[in-house]
């Protein structure tokens, strides 16, 4: 039988408090680090054209809608065909080096291919239709995209900041007309407007497991 | 209990059936329960149950049989470093998922919305017939098929084989290039080449025929019913006029051809009438499976049937047959005969009917039994029935009797006032075309000649279809063959070019329905794998101006348009509709005139020996049997062979997975001492060929049927090593049923894979409770029993106070979703567990995994025998589709640790699959048996279909296959998770098709409309037996079909509140006592049926 020999009860206590400050360190890791906060926020992958969302949407005041055109019908937002972009730059800076990507894959047909940013996991069926035509705004969930230079994830997309919304829709909700509205404020408090869009719209968000995941 | 790895084959005589010869059998049968109510009847799944073998035993005892030996021997050493790797690897992939792009159209098609699916109208062509169907296009990808609602003979709805023809599409052992096979050095050798290349040579070799008018040329194509495939022929022809033309199709229905031509002088079509059908006999015709038309016919059967809720009536099927197929499943008399006995048995029908005073030429109405062989008795009743109903009833006959029966069928219906009331007809296309035997024979005696003939051949396989003494592949060798195929298949071997086919739904086309009516084909997607029609390689190599399948289709269409108006708009609107209307084929009412002495003289002649003795219901000869070559239900004439869906899909009947083998009746079984598993020999002429049995109850003594389609050796990776191809048996001569066939026992055995026994719900206390619990799940009932007491279903279990312990739970302003399954429509064909597992993204997981238990249908088709075993006629099968009953009180939510498994407020019983940990104490809680596990990734990884390293023997390129692969990944529904190892899943009720349905009304401010979500299994349904809705929408379908006279719940005295509701079948036999010997006798109250022991 294996006996530990006498010295080690010297140290005894310090692999006691190294085990548990490890575990806890683990822990610590494991939570924060791994978190969505940690790990997703922030996200902001070098796409293939340098598009500024603060150019066209902020200085601009291009609507959401006018690219992202499905984003009341269907599941997706959709990013728009190069054809969008072609409709207005046939006119405006046809020349600029920026957009050599458009112009090729508006002439060859071939796709630019963008990174995905708000990327949620396959087993998560999110539908923007659902939540743009309930007054949840663009804002809400992307933050304020007409800022952004570069697009970045703002916000953690995960469950329980979902959930944050779907208990308590009062505390996120807008009027519907200012959806796409970016720089959009409550004129009276949030709790007193939510509440009564909340009524006015019918609003029962469901918390079924059902309602995301199927 | 037995040990775990190799569970003993059971001791031999247990089997009632093997000592029914020398001892009476332990089973006794709950009284000839034939003439009279279906009440007292015994149910069983299989013979093993019936006879309580160790293997039933086994599936029954354990949620998770032979669990142990299959899971790695985890010592301490494997353990830990698993759990190393595990752990290192975890630091690496958890910071992020990789990196997802979004490729936007650079020009989007007008009306296109990236991420919403489309559905596109087209038809699926089998045999020469096509059925519309509407094709599901996610992003340019098909991946669903659903029935065409306004095509006549689809009505929304479609079979197993339509469904499963998505998988097809993607299969990546599809041919993917153009081989040509040159001989080097006395070896032949295989060189890819691309179109062009062929292109190329055809110019030249195919110029040279047409300078020579053609001769030399022979094309040989399977039978297809295209306008643009006929035209583009007749150019064809044109071009190479000494060419010859020569059609074949393995499965065909030559036979009601000649046998309408010998009554009308023309052949004819039958177009039956089931919704107006009172009595209808069915002579070894399969017309709701195995027809080309049996979408229709099965909705039209279905809708007759229904009508017993509304003014109390039914019709009446009768089936006579060799083998147990699934019109008989759904008989209301059945009787089992040798299918070479069935001519003969037509005669003596038409002499009984004769004696009641029906008009039948006297050639045929003295139609005398030979000597020491009588009639069968149950005649001379079907007769008095059918004089009692003339002008609403049917006489079928299936497809593999001979020309004569057909002629008296067709005799009868006249006979009996059914033609131009249930029984129309139509003219056969090409009148003038011989038939598909003596088309391949002549073809053959044609190749025998020493001169080179140049031998195209459109996507058959005649080197493994072919009547077997016809050696077809040794004829290819000698002659330039140019073969245009999906697959790389049996006769691409013998080839000089292999050319890969387009898929349907990659090409452009046309078809006819069984009545005629035009629909145009349209493709969804860029053929894969560079394919092409075989329209376009007739095209190419007659030097037509148009080659193009689309520029094609359109100079036909043009060319039948004459009607004037726009032809666009007709274009545009045929394409829309899938049909195009008023292009069915006029009705017709031929009379009969035939040389009926001649016809009688030459069916006397069939009656041979030991067929005498089996009419005259002596025990048949036991030296001699009768093959019946079958249609396999799911491969077709074995050109499914590839197709993982339809390989796993338990057989309507047999329930059999991934083989076929002889299905022997129990009396041949019990004679040759073999039992399911055991081999048999059989011997046809100098052909032998050995094969496992399945003893199918109900099967005819003196006959074996033989599925086709099976033992295919160059179908593909998922093909390898299923089944025994039969067609080594199948000679010209005997080409639908051999008789004269001596069969032995082989000795050796061989696994078969069946789910019979899988899922079971009854009891583990043994047959007697089996005898009073089936009975309670599966309700059925006479016609004078509903008569009498239409609410008998309800009393057919205890019912029992249901206390809530705490209240009840309440669906106030939520739908409440719900499903009814009506039995009395359901035939039990099997399309819904199809299209649940296409919809749902349902693995396949092979058939050691299927002998395991490990199938992974959501939806199951419960199948039941009952009757004495011994006697074939007795035997009954009774279907029940089993899914997930979304219970209120749901015994799995109650288990689960970790709350993957959870009610919505809509009271659906949800899966939270990323929630799921793998404790499966769900399954084991879910008395219903409806729960799945992942075992392993059965999309793909080692016990994948395609991974055959770990099978015997391992093919070469067949290794384990460790990712998805993305071509086999474009079949998935994007709109449902797929799951991953380690995780449970059920029936959802397809919630994807609601939570999309909800949105789209709330997004257009209204609430859902009833109808409005239909769930795959309710959408593919021929028969409508399957309804979903709400009952908490008053107005709704469901919710004035749930409270029926024939509605129960399964189990109810569980209280587990089940949401699926069933509807009791009603039967309507001959002699309908109506229950009346046990009135008023409630079921025997053994043990309890809530059985609370196996459930909490």
């Amino acid at each position: 039988m294996f006996e530990f020999p006498r010295w080690t009860n010297r140290i005894r206590n310090w692999v006691g408090l190294g085990l548990g400050l490890g575990l806890l360190y683990v822990t610590v890791v494991l939570t924060f680090g791994f978190s969505p906060q940690a790990t997703d926020v922030g996200y902001m992958p070098v796409q293939p054209l340098p598009y500024s969302h603060a150019l066209h949407a902020g200085k601009l005041g291009l609507d959401c809608r006018y690219c992202h055109t499905s984003v009341e019908t269907a599941a997706n937002a959709n990013v728009p065909p190069t054809q969008t972009c072609i409709n207005c730059h046939t006119n405006i800076l046809p020349e600029s080096a920026k957009l050599v990507k458009v112009r090729e894959s508006a002439a060859t047909g071939s796709p630019v291919p963008w990174v995905r940013i708000h990327d949620l996991p396959d087993y998560v069926y999110f539908n923007h239709s659902a939540h743009v035509r309930r007054g949840v705004g663009c804002a809400t969930c992307h933050g304020r995209i007409d800022k952004m230079e570069v697009v970045y994830q703002e916000k953690p997309l995960s469950m329980s900041w979902c959930l944050e919304c779907h208990r308590a829709p009062e505390k996120f909700i807008r009027p519907k007309e200012e959806v796409t509205n970016m720089a959009w404020e409550p004129v009276e408090p949030q709790e007193v407007l939510g509440a009564r869009l909340v009524q006015q719209y019918n609003l029962k968000p469901s918390t079924d497991c059902s309602t995301c995941h199927r | 209990m037995p040990p775990l790895t190799s569970p003993p084959r059971p001791v031999r005589d247990r089997s009632p059936l093997t000592r029914a010869a020398d001892t009476p059998a332990r089973f006794e049968p709950s009284g000839r329960a034939r003439q009279g109510s279906l009440k007292g009847r015994t149910y069983w799944r299989s013979l093993d149950e019936l006879a309580d073998s160790p293997e039933f035993r086994a599936h029954l005892e354990r949620e998770f049989p032979n669990l142990a030996p299959h899971l790695t021997p985890a010592t301490r050493r494997t353990f830990l470093k698993l759990m190393g790797a595990s752990l290192a690897l975890a630091g690496a992939t958890a910071c992020r998922w990789p990196a997802e792009l979004i490729v936007p159209y650079a020009r989007r098609p007008p009306g296109r919305t990236p991420g919403v699916s489309v559905s596109y109208a087209t038809a699926f062509e089998l045999g020469g017939v096509g059925t519309g169907v509407l094709a599901t296009s996610f992003d340019g990808r098909p991946i669903k098929i659903e029935g065409n609602e306004l095509h006549p003979f689809s009505r929304g709805a479609t079979d197993a084989l339509a469904q499963a023809s998505v998988l097809e599409l993607y299969d990546p052992d599809r041919s993917t290039r153009v081989v040509q096979r040159v001989a080097t050095d006395g070896r032949m050798i295989e060189m890819n080449r691309s179109w062009e290349e062929f292109a190329a040579w055809a110019g030249q070799h195919f110029g040279t025929l047409k300078s020579r008018a053609g001769a030399g040329l022979r094309v040989l194509s399977g039978a297809t019913s295209s306008p643009t495939f006929a035209d583009v022929r007749a150019r064809f022809l044109k071009v190479f006029p000494q060419a010859k033309w020569f059609e074949y199709e393995p499965l065909s229905r030559d036979n009601e051809r000649i046998g309408t031509a010998m009554a009308f002088g023309k052949p004819h079509r039958p177009q039956l009438r089931f919704d107006q059908a009172e009595r209808v006999v069915c002579f070894d015709c399969d017309f709701l499976l195995t027809h080309p038309a049996s979408v229709r016919y099965m909705r039209d059967f279905a809708s007759r049937r229904a009508r017993v809720d509304h003014d109390q009536t039914l019709n009446r099927l009768y089936v006579i047959e060799s083998t147990y197929s699934l019109t008989g499943a759904n008989a209301d008399e059945r009787y089992a005969v040798r299918s070479s006995d069935i001519p003969a048995l037509l005669c003596h029908l038409a002499a009984e009917l004769g004696r009641q005073g029906v008009t039948i030429p006297p050639a045929i109405a003295s139609f005398e039994a030979p000597p020491g062989a009588a009639p069968p008795r149950y005649l001379a009743e079907m007769a008095v029935d059918l004089a009692a109903h003339q002008g609403r009833s049917i006489i079928a006959v299936g497809p593999r009797q001979s020309p004569d029966a057909h002629a008296v069928a067709a005799l009868l219906n006249e006979a009996l006032g059914n033609v131009g009331k249930t029984v129309h007809y139509t003219a056969e296309p090409d009148p003038q075309r011989p038939t598909h035997l003596d088309a391949i024979g002549a073809l053959a005696v044609d190749l025998h000649d020493a001169t080179p003939r140049t031998l195209i051949i459109l996507g058959g396989n005649p080197a493994y279809d072919a009547p077997a003494d016809l050696a077809f592949d040794a004829l290819l060798a000698r002659h330039t063959v140019v073969h245009l195929s999906l697959y790389r298949n049996e006769t691409s071997q013998h080839c000089t070019w292999h050319l890969p086919a387009a898929h349907y739904l990659e090409a452009w086309g046309d078809c006819c329905a069984w009545d005629g009516t035009l629909s145009l084909v349209q493709p969804l997607i860029d053929p894969l794998y560079n394919g092409r029609a075989p329209i376009e390689l007739l095209t190419l190599l007659a030097g037509d101006e148009l080659t193009r399948g689309y520029e094609l289709v359109r100079r036909t269409f043009k060319a039948q348009f004459t009607g004037g108006g726009d032809f666009e708009a007709a274009w545009r609107r045929g394409l829309h509709d899938g049909l195009v209307p008023d292009t069915a084929w006029p009705l017709q009412t031929p009379s009969t005139n035939a040389d009926w002495a001649a016809i009688a003289s030459r069916i006397k002649g069939t009656v041979s020996p030991p067929a005498r003795a089996s009419l005259g219901g002596g025990a048949p000869n036991a030296d001699t049997y009768e093959i019946v070559f079958a249609q396999d239900h799911k491969l077709y004439d074995g050109r499914f062979a590839n197709n993982g869906w339809l390989q796993e899909l338990p057989d309507p009947i047999t329930k059999l997975t991934w083989d076929n083998a002889a299905l022997i009746s129990t009396a041949d079984a019990a004679r040759l001492r073999v039992r399911q598993d055991d081999k048999i020999e059989i011997t046809v002429g100098d052909r032998r060929l050995s094969l496992p049995v399945y003893v199918l109850p109900g099967h005819a003594p003196g006959s074996l049927t033989l599925p086709l389609g099976y033992g295919r050796p160059h179908a593909g990776i998922v093909a390898q090593g299923s089944g025994f191809d039969v067609y080594k048996l199948r000679t010209a001569a005997r080409w639908h049923v051999a008789t004269g066939a001596k069969v032995r026992r082989a000795g050796g055995t061989y696994r078969l894979s069946t789910t019979q026994d899988h899922h079971t719900i009854d009891s583990d206390v043994g047959r007697e409770e089996t005898k009073v619990r089936v009975p309670e799940l599966l309700r059925e009932g006479t016609l004078e029993e509903f008569k009498r007491d239409p609410k008998f279903a309800a009393k057919r279990a205890h019912a029992l106070p249901l206390i809530q312990l705490f209240g009840d739970h309440e669906f106030r302003d939520k739908p409440k979703w719900a499903m009814t399954v009506d039995l009395n429509r359901c035939t039990g064909c099997s399309a819904c567990v199809l299209a649940c597992q296409a919809e749902n993204n349902i693995p396949v997981v092979g058939k050691e995994e299927v002998l395991r238990g490990r199938e992974m249908h959501w939806m199951r088709i419960d199948r039941y025998f009952s009757g004495d075993p011994r006697q074939a006629d007795d035997v009954h099968i009774s279907q029940q589709p089993m899914l997930c009953q979304q219970c209120e009180n749901a015994p799995c939510e109650q288990v689960c640790p970790v709350g993957a498994t959870l009610h919505d407020q809509e009271g659906l019983n949800v899966m939270v699959y990323n929630r799921c940990i793998g404790t499966r104490y769900c399954s084991n809680n879910c008395p219903w048996k409806v729960r799945r596990f992942n075992w392993f990734y059965n999309h793909y990884g080692p016990k994948h279909p395609r991974s055959k390293a770990t099978g015997t023997p391992p093919y070469p390129g067949t290794l384990p296959q460790t990712e998805i692969t993305p071509i086999e990944m474009m079949v998935h529904n994007p709109n449902v998770t797929v799951r991953t190892r380690g995780v449970m899943e059920k029936c959802t009720y397809c919630i994807q098709r609601i939570e999309a349905a909800k949105i789209k009304a709330r997004n257009d401010g209204r609430p859902v409309r009833d109808g409005e979500i239909v769930t795959a299994c309710q959408q593919v349904c021929p028969a409508e037996a399957l309804l979903f809705g709400d009952l908490n929408d008053a107005g709704s379908r469901i919710a004035r079909l749930y409270p029926n006279e024939r509605s129960y719940f399964m189990l109810e005295t569980l209280n587990a509140r089940p949401r699926t509701r069933y509807l009791a079948r009603i039967r309507n036999p001959l002699h309908d006592a109506g229950g009346t010997q046990e009135q008023g006798h409630a079921p025997q109250h053994v043990g309890g049926g809530a059985e609370p022991g196996r459930t909490g």
